[in-house]
């Protein structure tokens, strides 16, 4: 039993150097995904996806866009965006180093339309710089009528 | 009993919403605020910053070993985008320095004891606690293009966010890259849990311009709602947004 308690720290101090390990800009080589794996088509492609009935509503359009190449110090990244209008439905890494950090900061963002609404908030963040923008806004009446 | 108190402190409106404190708490924030106005502003000639700038420094201090650290550490992480030190203009660590004095201010509260605040600087924000109980704080984010309207609430207890937007002072972010204006974001929104990261990971976001908010999703501990110049909104879907 006495044995297990360093078996399990070594292992995760082994553990620890396999995951910290980056092979650095050689996987570069390795990460160009063969020709079959990227689309062909550096240019955008258009499709259109059907509309309803005869009525003059806008056609939503599907568009996909290939990024470029960049390298970072952990290797090359390469997106690709799918646009249906104006918006992003998809985003797909086309090359991603086998690296942890990268693999890791692939971070997703979703997006949305802008809304304007006045809720009942304790406070605002915004950029409120001069005392002339301050007397103006929501912060202003929030203070003004205390906690 | 709850104390709330604005005052006018490094340029910008400062508000203090303390929800358990004392009068006192208050004055000791806005102590240590124009504390930091006197010794880090670099727009007062005799400023411990303008004098480190002029090289008539003796010994650098702690506080001001930490800001420097700061500049240096988000100038290396957005890639040169953030800079405290623009060609032809004086050090300028502002962008770094108010978020790491708020919220050295309510590491100063919470010393105290005190656990339900929420501060506001110029519209960067740091909580504790809950206003009330149950709840969380709300805070509203100001609308790019209407000030008198919000684009979202967030809920957050123990946390900090901060918004860099040219809706104000207009375009006075400079692209440490190109020494231009910054461009391509209207406002961007971090929320992590200090406002030192907070405030500094937004303005070097903001700095970057359409590729910010990616950027900034990525560092640790942020979370992102970024307004395009096209009205577009790009968040972190983890973001608390509750409205």
């Amino acid at each position: 039993m006495r044995r297990v308690i360093p078996a399990i720290v070594l292992s995760a101090i082994g553990f620890y150097f396999v995951w910290q390990y980056e092979p650095g800009a050689a996987d570069d080589v390795v990460a160009q995904p063969p020709p079959t794996v990227i689309p062909s088509t550096p240019a955008p492609t258009t499709s259109s996806s059907s509309s309803s009935g005869t009525t003059s509503t806008p056609v939503e359009t599907t568009k996909t866009v290939q990024g470029s190449a960049e390298r970072n110090p952990h290797g090359t990244v390469q997106v690709q965006v799918t646009f249906t209008g104006d918006k992003i439905t998809g985003v797909r890494f086309l090359r991603l180093p086998d690296t942890g950090p990268s693999r890791m900061a692939g971070p997703l963002l979703v997006q949305e339309t802008l809304r304007e609404q006045s809720a009942q908030v304790d406070t605002v963040s915004g950029a409120t710089q001069t005392s002339d923008s301050y007397v103006k806004s929501l912060q202003a009446a929030i203070d003004a009528k205390g906690a | 009993m709850a104390v709330t108190r604005v005052e006018q402190v490094m340029g910008f409106p400062v508000s203090v919403d303390l929800r358990d404190g004392e009068p006192e708490d208050a004055d000791r924030v806005f102590a240590w605020l124009h504390e930091v106005d006197l010794r880090f502003s670099p727009f007062r000639l005799t400023s411990e910053v303008c004098r480190y700038d002029r090289g008539e420094l003796p010994e650098v201090s702690d506080d001001l070993r930490e800001v420097l650290d700061l500049c240096s550490r988000y100038e290396r992480d957005s890639g040169g985008a953030f800079r405290a030190r623009l060609p032809g203009r004086p050090f300028d660590p502002c962008a770094v320095v108010k978020g790491w004095s708020v919220q050295r201010a309510a590491a100063m509260l919470r010393d105290s004891g005190l656990s339900r605040f929420c501060l506001n600087a110029g519209g960067d924000v740091v909580t504790a606690g809950e206003p009330t109980d149950g709840q969380p704080w709300r805070i509203g984010l100001r609308h790019p293009g209407n000030a008198n309207e919000i684009s979202a609430v967030l809920a957050v207890r123990d946390g900090a966010v901060a918004t860099s937007a040219a809706y104000e002072r207009g375009q006075h972010i400079i692209d440490g890259r190109t020494g231009l204006p910054a461009y391509g974001l209207l406002s961007i929104t971090i929320h992590a849990a200090d406002l030192t990261t907070a405030d500094a990971t937004a303005t070097a976001a903001f700095a970057m311009g359409a590729e910010g908010p990616a950027w900034a999703a990525a560092q640790p501990g942020c979370q992102v709602y970024a307004v395009d110049s096209d009205y577009r909104v790009f968040r972190s879907p983890e973001l608390p947004v509750i409205r």
